[in-house]
């Protein structure tokens, strides 16, 4: 962390290859993010670089107090996912018919080719198919929390709300997921 | 205090993270061992969380750096002028644009070959349109040719067969059978009232041999089969 910082002072400087050492560094968590939230490979691809652009743009406002580099990153990424999701809600069957008709795959899911599916593997295939029938309040908890890896702190700074709300979503999240996922027929192994 | 169904749903995090003092494990374990609603939500969720963790992180596609750097940084200098170019033709080389390409190229030379166009002695003169025309029209003319000399040859070959054939049987040939003229597929026995009149049976054996010796004359390689 203390790297991405000194990293950060040397692309304002205009160090174009800092700028790449962050682009790299970074580039694959967020894409993983994006994809698990969005589920769908070309919207992951178009959001991540959304993101490193606002990023860059906005690069002079980051500071330190936020939390680390990572976490604003994470940030910026999240608030561009529900932007997104919120667009594109219209498109999309309810959340609510999505409960209720688990065999109704919802576009999210659709868009994902069976060499996507291959390259997931079963798991990972089955576990995506279930997040995108999650709400997103819940969907971005888990995410961030049992497949990023991040801290209470860390996803209290990225979801912007208070850490009890977020040990409650990241707890009906995984309980609902888990609930999905033996409607869906996986059994836990 | 005995833990109800919603409590250890509600604390079922904090329990499968540690975060629970000693005696709120000990409740939550004691409801959820006999609850025979809450020990396979505990387990699932236990299991679930596992798997998650053990997951390997995504990978990202290779150009997605690359394009974050050309929307940012933009477009450096090393892919301008021949470089870039380079650069998008390599963005080409995919095996679909390949076979793709190979299959042209190949069903191009077979075209210009054919059209008169030596590869070995290439002289633009066979490019151009009137001399791709005449040799064209030259190649047509060819293999017009050879086809009718084959067909003719065939057809040679085939009425020698029947008449010898025809010779052997002759005794018991009746009135109504008919040489076969024309082209092979017609079954020798049915009579064809397109052709010119034929010759009558009295002639026929006169007609035969007549023919024979012609058609022997004529190509010498099928003389030498012994005629009765």
């Amino acid at each position: 962390m203390e790297q991405d910082a000194q990293l950060v002072q040397q692309c304002l400087q205009g160090d174009g290859s800092a700028w790449e050492e962050l682009v790299r560094r970074h580039s694959r968590r967020i894409y993983g993010v994006c994809y698990r939230f969005t589920g769908n490979r070309t919207e992951a691809e178009d959001l991540a670089q959304d993101v490193f652009l606002r990023v860059y743009r906005t690069l002079a406002s980051y500071r330190s107090a936020h939390g680390g580099f990572a976490t604003w990153v994470t940030s910026v990424t999240r608030n561009l996912l529900i932007d997104h999701y919120r667009r594109t809600k219209r498109d999309r069957v309810t959340d609510s018919l999505d409960d209720k008709m688990a065999v109704v795959e919802n576009k999210e899911s659709a868009g994902r080719r069976p060499d996507e599916q291959a390259l997931l593997g079963e798991l990972s295939g089955q576990l995506q198919n279930a997040l995108t029938k999650l709400s997103p309040e819940l969907r971005e908890a888990v995410i961030l929390r049992d497949l990023q890896q991040l801290e209470y702190a860390e996803i209290q700074i990225v979801l912007a709300v208070p850490e009890g709300t977020v040990k409650s979503r990241i707890n009906r999240g995984r309980i609902e997921l888990a609930r999905i996922l033996q409607q869906m027929g996986v059994r836990p192994a | 205090m005995t833990w109800t169904c919603d409590l250890v749903e509600a604390r079922l995090s904090d329990y499968l993270e540690g975060l629970l003092q000693d005696a709120e494990r000990a409740e939550f374990e004691a409801h959820a061992n006999s609850c025979p609603d809450c020990a396979p939500l505990v387990a699932s969720v236990q299991s679930l969380v596992g798997e998650m963790h053990a997951l390997e992180e995504l990978e990202a596609p290779p150009r997605l750096v690359y394009a974050i750097l050309d929307k940012t940084l933009g477009p450096r200098e090393t892919t301008t002028g021949w470089q870039g170019f380079l650069n998008a033709i390599r963005g080409l080389a995919s095996p679909k644009f390949a076979y793709g390409a190979a299959s042209v190229l190949a069903t191009l030379v077979i075209i210009v070959s054919s059209l008169g166009f030596s590869f070995k002695n290439p002289k633009l003169a066979d490019l151009r349109p009137t001399n791709i025309y005449h040799n064209a029209d030259r190649q047509v003319h060819l293999v017009y040719a050879r086809s009718v000399k084959y067909v003719s040859d065939l057809r040679v070959v085939y009425e020698i067969q029947s008449r010898l054939h025809q010779e052997d049987n002759n005794l018991q040939t009746t009135p109504e059978e008919v040489l076969p003229k024309a082209a092979p597929e017609k079954a020798p026995g049915q009579t064809d009232d397109r052709q010119p009149s034929q010759p009558k049976q009295q002639n026929r054996a006169n007609e035969v041999s007549h023919r024979l010796e012609l058609m022997a004359a004529e190509f010498p390689v099928v003389s030498g089969r012994s005629i009765r």
